[in-house]
């Protein structure tokens, strides 16, 4: 890496946590907006999957423009010893690729079911996260979690998403497909968590087979280790696959801070791969997201990401923006319209394509 | 501090610029590494302008989805010949057989698990889909074959190893990693055998048969192909045998004997010259019996990618468990419906009151079409399964 291109990547980095003071997209800007742990909302300490009682209190009295009056909230508890929850995805996307005809489509993405038993309630959790889509029955989830007496340790294992940087929803962000710890890949092993206070940290040993069958004695280890407070955040995530086929190192830092209305997020990417057919190889993701709530029930998002695929390729970098109203009208209904643009080498028409989409998301 | 903030951001964004492309492939790779390669049906190709634009971004690296990795060091061995760990039922390339290819259901989005991929890009245009099409027909070779001091060795095989089929394949298609001596590839390096009723060889009874004809591909000096047109489906285990050691062997183009030993994963081989490659595969059409229904029915269609799985229980859809016949049994035969209570999922002596038929059929009232996701039973095979009920459902 040259020492110009260095400063570029550093400058995206810290404009992106620091100096803007503004932030990406996705739902961690919820945490960000109220000072929150992901954990407060969702059963995983890094987020994602079901929301726990809290989380669905909020979603329904916080997130929704109105609330329409349905008797007692819905927490996702049935009794002491059960809860679910869900959410369901559809929606319609068109896609303008250059030098190529356009295509929309409409489709049911993805209907996911959480259910959660409580054997021995605040010490033993089994979770399971499903995807029903109509052809596509597949568990994503699935775990044993034990919580020690104290409340501040737990241990699980099972098939689990890795702990790694910032739980945005979208996989497609570079952040998320490059360093291919998304809600695709979910892996196989252990979890030990730490909560207490301002401060957060996951520690998992996995297969490292993002969802494969294990292939080699080597496993991969992630560490994320987060400190919130009610107004910013900052964290650090440290992965290493030791793979029989070539290692993978990365590394990352996130954060986010709430100015006023806006909610900032945004990483940092660093990727260093072994084994590929040019040897080693060292690239760049990046995200930055704004979100301004500017009106109870409506959020604007504005996101920018990069990526630099080989740190000692020139030309080749990537970036993708995005501009997403979410309106949440009613309690358990969200609707997303959002426009992107990629931009990429000018020979590869996919790098350089614009996406319109409107998503209806029905979640409780 | 507003107008601090905008200033920054646009610094941000003017530095993150993307790339001009100059100097670089399709890929975003240095001209210097090979450059950009036209669509043709060759790995090489697809690499250059499939695999590398496309799919790398992820499949590649020691955390590749599903351990799938397609960079140009692995994508060969990383596809073909290899089970779908989404769909075991089928192979990620099947070499001779594009549909029964994971790799093109996957690229064309007709997969019944996961997403059509690329994930969330564009899908690839069918017309360059046509040509991973193409390689797959012509045998699904590599481009860079072994260094020439080195014996070939086998690395596809269609029929699949210890398969199981209803009728006999029309040909036998093998793929080598490296160019094949044609002069070598006859009626007495290839053959087939059958156990002659048996399922046991060398005993004595084995039947050879007699294909029309054995010979390298005249489009691809990496493919054996034996023609089995005209010969009777006789139902039987069967012998493929590539010879390796002897008076007569396989040789490469370099005049190496085939490295043949098999045990069961591609390629062949123990790193030496010699050794002959067997493998075999069972012709069994399906009749009106539950062994025969379980081994070309349920086994390959429903009880493959984790659906109906087992173990029995009340949870749909691993719960109803096809996965033997005795579990098929237990599952199906005057076993009430779950969807639809009233009806058992099997009536003995009733095919039209039976619910599964209704499912395989497409006229239930409740839920999919099954086998889910397609693709759907002809209805001669399900008039088979009519048959075993209409005939008591017997075990």
């Amino acid at each position: 890496m040259t020492r110009r291109r260095l400063w570029k990547s550093i400058a995206c980095a810290l404009l992106c946590l620091f100096a803007v003071n503004q932030t990406v997209h996705a739902e961690p800007y919820l945490a960000v907006q109220k000072g929150l742990k992901c954990s407060t909302c969702h059963r995983a300490d890094s987020g994602g999957g079901q929301r726990t009682a809290y989380g669905n209190v909020f979603a329904q009295t916080e997130l929704a423009a109105r609330t329409l009056d349905m008797g007692d909230l819905w927490t996702g508890d049935i009794g002491r010893y059960f809860a679910v929850g869900g959410d369901i995805r559809g929606g319609w996307n068109r896609l303008d690729v250059p030098r190529q005809e356009s295509s929309s489509d409409t489709e049911l993405e993805e209907f996911l079911a959480y259910v959660e038993i409580k054997p021995f309630p605040k010490y033993l959790t089994l979770y399971v996260d499903a995807r029903l889509r109509p052809d596509d029955p597949e568990i994503r989830e699935q775990y044993a979690r034990l919580t020690f007496p104290d409340g501040k340790w737990t241990l699980q294992g099972g098939e689990f998403f890795l702990p790694y940087g910032l739980r945005i929803q979208d996989d497609d962000a570079f952040i998320r497909q490059v360093s291919g710890i998304n809600f695709n890949t979910p892996d196989t092993g252990w979890q030990l968590g730490f909560e207490e206070g301002k401060w957060s940290a996951q520690l998992a040993v996995t297969r490292g087979t993002a969802g494969g069958p294990e292939v080699d004695s080597g496993k991969q280890y992630s560490l994320r280790v987060s400190h919130v407070t009610p107004k910013w955040r900052v964290g650090g995530s440290f992965n290493f696959n030791d793979a029989s086929v070539g290692d993978r190192q990365m590394q990352n830092v996130f954060g986010g801070i709430r100015t006023g209305p806006i909610a900032w997020l945004a990483e940092i990417d660093y990727i260093i791969d072994d084994g590929t057919p040019t040897g080693k190889r060292r690239s760049w993701a990046s995200l930055i997201e704004a979100n301004y709530g500017y009106r109870k029930g409506h959020n604007l998002k504005v996101s920018f990401e990069w990526f630099d695929p080989d740190d000692d390729v020139s030309n080749d970098e990537r970036n993708r923006s995005s501009i997403v109203w979410e309106y949440s009208p009613i309690q358990f209904l969200q609707t997303r319209f959002g426009y992107r643009v990629y931009n990429g080498i000018p020979q590869n028409a996919a790098q350089n394509r614009e996406q319109l989409f409107v998503e209806l998301h029905v979640y409780f | 501090m507003r107008l601090v903030t905008i200033i920054l951001l646009g610094l941000v964004l003017a530095g993150c610029s993307a790339g001009s492309g100059k100097g670089l492939d399709i890929s975003g790779r240095p001209l210097s590494e090979g450059g950009d390669v036209p669509l043709a049906a060759t790995l090489a190709s697809i690499q250059a302008n499939v695999f590398n634009p496309s799919c790398i971004v992820c499949h590649s690296g020691a955390s590749a989805p599903l351990g799938l990795r397609l960079d140009a060091a692995s994508s060969f061995t990383a596809l073909v010949g290899i089970s779908s760990s989404q769909d075991s039922s089928f192979r990620l390339v099947a070499p001779g057989d594009p549909d029964a290819s994971y790799l093109i259901k996957k690229l064309e989005g007709s997969a019944a698990e996961g997403a059509q991929m690329p994930l969330g890009g564009p899908p690839i245009p069918q017309a360059t889909i046509d040509f991973v099409r193409q390689w797959i027909t012509d045998g699904a070779a590599p481009d860079s074959g072994a260094p020439a001091d080195l014996p070939p060795t086998v690395v596809s095989l269609t029929p699949a190893p210890d398969s199981r089929r209803t009728d006999l394949p029309t040909q036998v298609a093998v793929g080598f990693d490296q160019d094949i001596d044609a002069s070598t590839v006859n009626d007495l390096t290839f053959t087939l055998l059958r156990s002659g009723g048996d399922g046991q060889f060398d005993n004595g009874d084995d039947v050879p048969i007699a294909p029309a004809s054995v010979a390298l591909s005249p489009t691809n000096a990496r493919l054996a192909l034996m023609d089995l047109t005209g010969v009777a489906a006789v139902e039987d285990r069967y012998r493929i045998t590539l010879r390796g050691s002897g008076a007569n062997v396989i040789m490469g183009a370099s005049g190496v004997a085939l490295d043949g030993e098999f045990v069961g994963s591609f390629p062949s081989g123990d790193g030496l010259e010699g050794g002959d490659f067997v493998a075999q595969f069972e012709v069994q059409s399906l009749q009106a019996s539950l062994e025969s229904i379980q081994a070309n029915i349920f086994a390959p269609s429903c009880a493959s990618s984790g659906c109906h799985s087992g173990p029995a229980g009340p949870n749909l859809p691993t719960g109803m468990d096809l996965t033997s016949a005795d579990a098929s049994f237990a599952s199906l035969v005057d076993v009430p419906s779950i969807q639809m209570p009233m009806t058992s999922r099997v009536t003995a002596g009733n095919a039209d009151g039976s619910y599964l038929i209704q499912k395989l059929e497409g006229t239930a009232a409740v839920g999919s079409r099954m086998p889910l996701g397609g693709p759907f039973l002809d209805q001669s095979t399900i008039d088979v399964i009519r048959a075993w009920i209409d005939g008591g459902a017997v075990r």
